[in-house]
């Protein structure tokens, strides 16, 4: 197994540091802000391989920066520092200047322009966030809601687009006939599953979930989990999974990553860290899960 | 009092020439050849005080204003027409300040200033058309911050303006933008033709003109130098089209080539005259003649 996404020592920080952040802030410490300078390091020295077909999952409290991470991962916030790289695929070939003559990794991502980045985003991610209104334009109807990823992926045809986004929504689905609807008329797990259509509609190798069942009743949790599930299998996807609720992460992921305070504590299979976990905060975690 | 005399006349009195002294037509100057230099990129420039309230075309009178020599012939219309009260207000103040010529023949004109319209007859390389611009911004009618239109210009992200045209046409059969078709000039800036109907919006592309265009009131020049493409978004299965006038004519000199403006007359009859009304009146002249 070949990793597609790989990461080594991201960092998102508000503030401007000092001195004193390296030993107040952190894992081993209480809090990720900074008692002297109140810098808040919302993502530190995080590393992570994404491998090809493979569902990461990634869990910790409120506030530890599993969304910052995402965010960063999706370019949607600059990056304090850190390396980001992508290996080489058919859809990203067509980026300017993107890999090296015969390099098998792409250039630092996180260094690229706005435009380039954009470009690997619409090539090789989709993202579905916890809040609906973050992902979707409430005002514009659902297919154009996926449209506008394809419109900035070049596409110019409006029937092209059209039967794609209906194929997306009908597979997410979506009553073809409410493709023209806004989704701020639509319940919430619905709104869920035009933001899984649009994350898909470029066809990505790579699928960021920030959260995507929280908020939402059991059951439609289920059905939602379901989906991805079976989407994962069928278009081979290889997922970053964020989550607070342990079970969302047990059900999808093969690996697992704990962060707390803004860096990862803990990484393994799943399995081994929900049934022997390693670090005090993991114990506690897996502990204060509702049986 | 003919031009050259005036001018000598203007610096024995101790004023500028042209209204304008030079350090503003410095600055408007170096905006218009960065302008030409980045096509349909918005250039900031510092927009003076002009003996009209902004909104009244006082970006486009700067332009010209810097750019004036004595020799010039100038015409100024304002929705086509030569005669309303803005094109003659403003025609008074060059020749008052500059003392230039003023014709209403595009022809003859070196210099054009416009609201609303480009002229019917082509105009050549020897010529310059100036606009006046109330809304510079192409991208204003999907995105209401200027930190984040000019992101999206510096990023060529023009998803947004794409998806506006997308809904147009889902929800309406048609995309609904009469004037101020947004044009990707260049291949490259999504630019505002400013309020001119979707008729002249050709008139823009590959051609021998140097169109600059001025908002006084939003500071910003940009520019369409000869020979560039300015392309109006458009879909594969949707194309642009001009306005439609099949089957009517201009009922003053009979054109059926040009566009025509709706005028309501007693009892709700309806006719149409040519919106130029410079090229009407030449039309009209000569088919009087023969």
């Amino acid at each position: 197994m070949e990793p597609l996404l790989r990461a080594r020592g991201l960092t998102r920080r508000f503030g401007p540091g000092c001195e004193a952040c390296m030993d107040g802030t952190g894992a081993r410490s209480e809090s990720n802000r900074c008692p002297v300078c109140a810098t808040v390091w919302a993502c530190r020295d995080v590393g992570l391989d994404l491998f090809r077909e493979e569902a990461l999952g990634i869990v910790g409290e409120s506030g530890s920066g599993k969304s910052t991470l995402v965010r960063l991962l999706h370019f949607d916030w600059p990056a304090t520092a850190g390396f980001l790289e992508v290996a080489r695929t058919p859809a990203l070939e067509k980026v300017p200047d993107l890999f090296h003559e015969g390099c098998a990794w792409s250039r630092n991502l996180l260094a690229m322009d706005k435009f380039r980045q954009r470009a690997v985003r619409d090539a090789a991610m989709g993202i579905v966030y916890q809040h609906p209104q973050l992902g979707l334009r409430m005002g514009v109807s659902s297919g154009g809601n996926i449209a506008e990823r394809l419109l900035s992926a070049g596409w110019r045809s409006i029937g092209a687009m059209r039967e794609r986004a209906g194929a997306l929504l009908e597979r997410t689905e979506i009553p073809l006939e409410r493709m023209d609807e806004p989704p701020r008329n639509f319940s919430g797990g619905m709104q869920q599953r035009v933001q899984i259509a649009k994350a898909l509609s470029g066809d990505p190798p790579i699928l960021l979930l920030d959260e995507v069942t929280t908020g939402l009743d059991l059951s439609v949790q289920a059905r939602v989990l379901d989906m991805v599930r079976e989407l994962r299998d069928e278009l081979r996807l290889s997922m970053l999974v964020v989550s607070h609720d342990l079970g969302v992460i047990h059900l999808l992921c093969q690996r697992t990553l704990v962060m707390r305070n803004g860096e990862v504590v803990e990484s393994g299979l799943t399995d081994q860290i929900l049934q022997d976990p390693q670090h005090p905060y993991t114990q506690l975690l897996v502990a204060s899960q509702l049986q | 009092m003919r031009a050259r005399e005036w001018l000598l006349h203007a610096e024995d009195a101790g004023t500028t020439f042209g209204f304008l002294d030079d350090g503003a037509k410095k600055d408007v100057r170096r905006a218009l050849l960065k302008a030409v230099a980045i096509p349909g990129y918005q250039v900031p420039y510092g927009s003076r005080e002009m003996p009209l309230a902004r909104g009244w075309g006082t970006g486009g009178i700067q332009i010209t204003l810097s750019m004036l020599l004595p020799h010039d012939v100038v015409k100024v219309i304002d929705q086509g027409c030569d005669g309303s009260v803005n094109a003659v207000n403003i025609k008074k103040f060059y020749e008052r300040v500059a003392g230039v010529s003023i014709t209403t023949d595009t022809r003859e004109a070196s210099l054009i200033q416009t609201r609303h319209r480009i002229p019917e007859e082509p105009m050549t390389d020897r010529q310059i058309l100036v606009l006046q611009v109330p809304y510079p911004e192409a991208l204003r009618e999907v995105e209401p911050s200027e930190a984040q239109t000019r992101r999206m210009h510096s990023e060529a992200d023009y998803a947004r303006m794409w998806l506006h045209l997308y809904e147009d046409v889902v929800h309406f059969g048609e995309i609904r933008i009469s004037y101020r078709y947004p044009c990707t000039v260049n291949g490259r800036h999504v630019m505002d033709p400013s309020p001119i109907p979707r008729w002249d919006v050709p008139k823009l592309h590959m051609a021998d003109t140097l169109f600059l265009f001025g908002a006084g009131r939003e500071r910003r020049i940009y520019a369409v130098p000869p020979h560039t493409r300015v392309e109006p978004l458009e879909f594969e299965d949707h194309r642009f089209r001009v306005e439609d006038f099949a089957g009517k004519s201009c009922a003053r000199c009979g054109a059926t080539d040009t566009f025509l403006d709706e005028i309501l007359g007693p009892g709700g009859s309806r006719s149409h005259f040519c919106s130029d009304t410079g090229y009407c009146d030449k039309r009209k002249a000569t088919w009087n003649r023969s």
